[in-house]
């Protein structure tokens, strides 16, 4: 019986007051039969014990000593030795996630002699001189919260502890047992950080709960030819089609798909190499689909043939995809109708119905410049390369395109005042990009030199999403909610369990007061005074979400605009203040 | 060293079109310092004035920057400053990357603008946001230490991060108010003229 510490092995569910969410997620997919990598759990009464002594309790150390022990033998690899070394991550977690506790470090166990054993164990010494670099990189980040810069591969890792001390002022210990006890106090003095602090106080949570700290044995995908490491949706979310979707490297680790240099291959490419471990995910993805209710999002890793889970949640999805999941579980009785309205958003009705170029439009257009699509949607106009003078035909009621070689701060007024912003150099990082976002205005970034300033005075149309620039002034579409079967059937549910009516500006006949045309009635704060005594409205500060729901709070009874849809979906959320989701979709059915 | 008639005309640079009170916050003058300042800049034509709204003419910015060699040789003069804008640059991709996945989120690969419906992918990103201002706090110290009006900043990115952080999440990277982004790139403007630096892109 062990005090402080706790092992995974899906044998039973401790309570998330004890291990955390992180924990208790990794014991859920356990207990579910599901492959995770093994992990021990060091319980939120060890974080406890050690705030009130500034110091591990009794017995703390030894328990860690023997959950590593376990970890060497559920894996078959030793800690800080070859010659197959045995690499754990560090995370923190609460039973509440809460900001400013301490992030995950990965690649904990790796030491010059482990990165030679690693070298020849997976026969790919940059890899392993890379899985070194980066545990420096984290613990100078994560544990010690310094910024020491880059550090280099040609660095030896006494370079890089160097560079940690001169820059944090602290020592990287050369032991890696003492390495991981450093990173689980620093887990535990997390729990009182400012932010977590902060957050507690706003939120009434006691500060005494305590965070525990998971450690997890590190799996491999870079094996050889039977290992290999991806993602896999349990519907295509992009079209909502209910075939599985995913992307797998093989022989590759998870940082190689997000770091780009390679490309992935389709999930199916899975099926010739590793058929048992493919077939395994299809069962853990119908597994997790039915018991969560939802389109799960699964990170993977096969390493030597067998498949472990590293997470599963609810799946992000784009509007098309939502509304097709939402008619398809709809159809399946999988979902009722009040869950199916919480799984879209009033932004993602809007982005449906957003204007758009019709089908096919742009192959017979004429396209004077592409770039990246750094902000969506469609804007015409008159293409300006200054921002003063945007601004000022702007007020003019003209409609203008701002074209800039690049954008700085210099150019918000004309970025305000365009329809689109283009510009030639930069990605979707750039200022462009990154303003024209926050202002909701269509943006193509990165064209080439020369590209877009010198189509001055053309009258162009931007299209954000695709990332092109076409010639004049093309036919623009907007889809019309009562012609889409699917939110036709949305609406009438939403009609049903709207706690206000919704209705056409045609319909109101009169009676409805107009808050575009009432002084203030753009600002949310208004409303309450503005409101009362009024039971129908529309317009102003009610085609923003927030002032739906200060309407709703204010005792409106009907609300008048178009489309109806997003309308009727805020109000609806505006209602009920919105439930934190759990998106780690495993505890999702707790 | 900036005197404050001059340093008002700096801020008003930075803030291009910005009221007395916009100046005044994020150079550390007074609002009525910034208000005589800018009202003799008016008269002797080297600023305009519409509503509350100030903005330089195009030749009082020319005039500006031409001098910032004067006004900031010592800043430009000194290695340990210069260095530490170095290691402001490494953290400020940081910053600019972290904007990026603020406002827009993968979706099977394919990028789509951040609708905000998730509360925890926001506040997992506000999360990283607070790391990343913990891992800035000792280079804007250490700027601070070199020009000590620039401490203003710290505080301003503190206040947008808190608000962020108690769940207006407009004040992440909303263009119109001071939010993180907003004060975290009128301070790069801020170091870039003080250095004579260029901005990337």
């Amino acid at each position: 019986m062990t005090r402080w510490t706790l092992k995974l092995d899906g044998s039973h569910l401790p309570e998330k007051t004890l291990i955390g969410g992180k924990g208790w997620s990794v014991a859920r997919m356990a207990a579910l039969g599901l492959t995770v990598p093994p992990a021990f759990v060091i319980t939120t009464e060890a974080c406890t014990a050690y705030r009130g002594s500034k110091d591990y309790p009794e017995g703390l150390e030894a328990e860690i000593a023997d959950g590593i022990a376990w970890l060497e033998q559920q894996t078959g690899r030793t800690y800080g030795r070859g010659p197959s070394p045995l690499l754990v991550s560090v995370r923190s977690g609460a039973a509440i996630s809460m900001p400013g506790m301490m992030d995950t470090v990965l690649n904990m166990g790796i030491t010059p002699d482990t990165e030679t054993a690693l070298a020849e164990e997976c026969g790919d010494p940059v890899f392993a001189r890379d899985t070194h670099r980066r545990f420096h990189e984290l613990y100078a980040h994560i544990v010690l919260k310094t910024e020491a810069g880059e550090f280099s591969n040609d660095e030896t890792a006494q370079d890089w502890a160097a560079r940690i001390e001169t820059a944090s002022g602290r020592t990287l210990p050369a032991d890696p047992a003492d390495r991981l006890h450093a990173a689980v106090r620093a887990v535990f003095d997390s729990w009182d950080s400012r932010r977590a602090k902060r957050y507690r106080k706003h939120h009434d949570i006691p500060d005494d709960l305590g965070t525990a700290v998971v450690v997890q044995a590190m799996v491999f995908g870079n094996m050889g030819g039977t290992s290999g490491t991806g993602v896999m949706f349990s519907r295509n979310p992009i079209d909502g089609e209910p075939t599985v979707y995913g992307e797998f490297l093989a022989n590759a680790q998870g940082e190689d798909v997000v770091s780009g240099k390679f490309t992935p291959q389709r999930l199916d490419t899975m099926l010739d190499a590793l058929p048992e471990a493919h077939d395994a995910l299809l069962r853990a993805a119908r597994m997790l689909e039915i018991e969560n209710r939802d389109v799960q999002d699964i990170e993977f890793t096969v390493q030597n043939g067998t498949l472990y889970l590293l997470q599963a949640r609810a799946a992000k999805r784009a509007p098309e995809a939502a509304l097709k999941i939402i008619c398809d579980m709809l159809d399946e009785g999988t979902i009722d109708e009040k869950t199916a309205l919480s799984r879209i958003t009033p932004d993602q009705v809007r982005s449906l119905l957003a204007p758009r170029l019709p089908e096919g439009a742009s192959a017979r257009a004429k396209q004077l410049a592409r770039g990246e699509a750094a902000s969506p949607g469609i804007g015409i106009g008159t293409v300006v390369t200054d921002s003063d003078e945007a601004e000022r035909r702007a007020k003019n009621g003209e409609a203008v395109i701002l074209a800039r070689a690049t954008t700085s701060p210099d150019d918000l007024h004309g970025m305000i005042a365009a329809l689109a912003v283009v510009t030639e150099r930069g990605g979707s990082t750039s200022h462009a990009a990154v303003v024209s976002r926050a202002l909701g205005v269509p943006c193509v970034t990165g064209c080439g030199e020369g590209s877009v300033t010198a189509l001055a005075g053309r009258k162009v149309t931007v299209d954000g999403s695709g990332g092109l620039i076409f010639d004049g002034e093309l036919p623009v579409q907007e889809p019309d909610e009562t012609a889409l079967s699917g939110l036709v059937r949305l609406t009438r549910i939403a009609e049903r369990l709207s706690p206000v009516k919704v209705i056409l500006p045609e319909d109101a006949l009169g009676g409805a007061l107009d808050l575009n045309r009432v002084e203030g009635g753009s600002e949310i704060e208004n409303l309450p005074r503005l409101l009362t005594g009024i039971d129908i409205a529309g317009g102003g500060a009610l085609a923003d979400d927030k002032g739906i729901a200060a309407g709703l709070r204010a005792g409106l009874k009907t609300i008048v605009g178009r489309p109806r849809l997003p309308i009727l979906l805020a109000a609806i959320r505006g209602a009920r203040p919105s439930e934190d989701r759990d998106t780690v979709a495993v505890s999702a059915t707790e | 060293m900036m005197k404050a008639p001059q340093l008002a005309l700096h801020g008003l640079a930075i803030k291009k079109h910005g009221s007395a009170a916009e100046v005044a916050r994020i150079t550390g003058l007074s609002e009525e310092a910034v208000e005589t300042h800018l009202s003799a800049a008016v008269t002797s034509g080297r600023a305009m004035k519409s509503g509350e709204k100030y903005m330089l003419t195009p030749t009082a910015q020319i005039a500006l920057k031409s001098a910032y060699s004067r006004d900031f040789a010592d800043e430009r003069a000194d290695a340990a400053f210069q260095a530490t804008y170095d290691d402001f640059e490494r953290i400020n991709e940081q910053l600019k990357s972290l904007i990026t996945e603020w406002q827009t989120i993968e979706v099977g690969g394919q990028s789509m603008p951040n609708d905000h419906s998730d509360p925890d992918h926001d506040a997992r990103i506000i999360d990283r946001l607070g790391d990343l201002h913990e891992r800035a706090e000792p280079i804007l110290d250490r700027l601070a230490a070199g020009l000590p009006r620039l401490s203003v900043w710290k505080d301003l990115l503190l206040t947008a991060l808190e608000k962020a952080e108690d769940g207006d999440v407009e004040w992440v990277s909303d263009a119109k108010c001071m939010s993180y982004h907003t004060a975290w790139f009128e301070m790069h403007e801020d170091l870039i003229r003080v250095l004579g630096r260029e901005r990337l892109e």
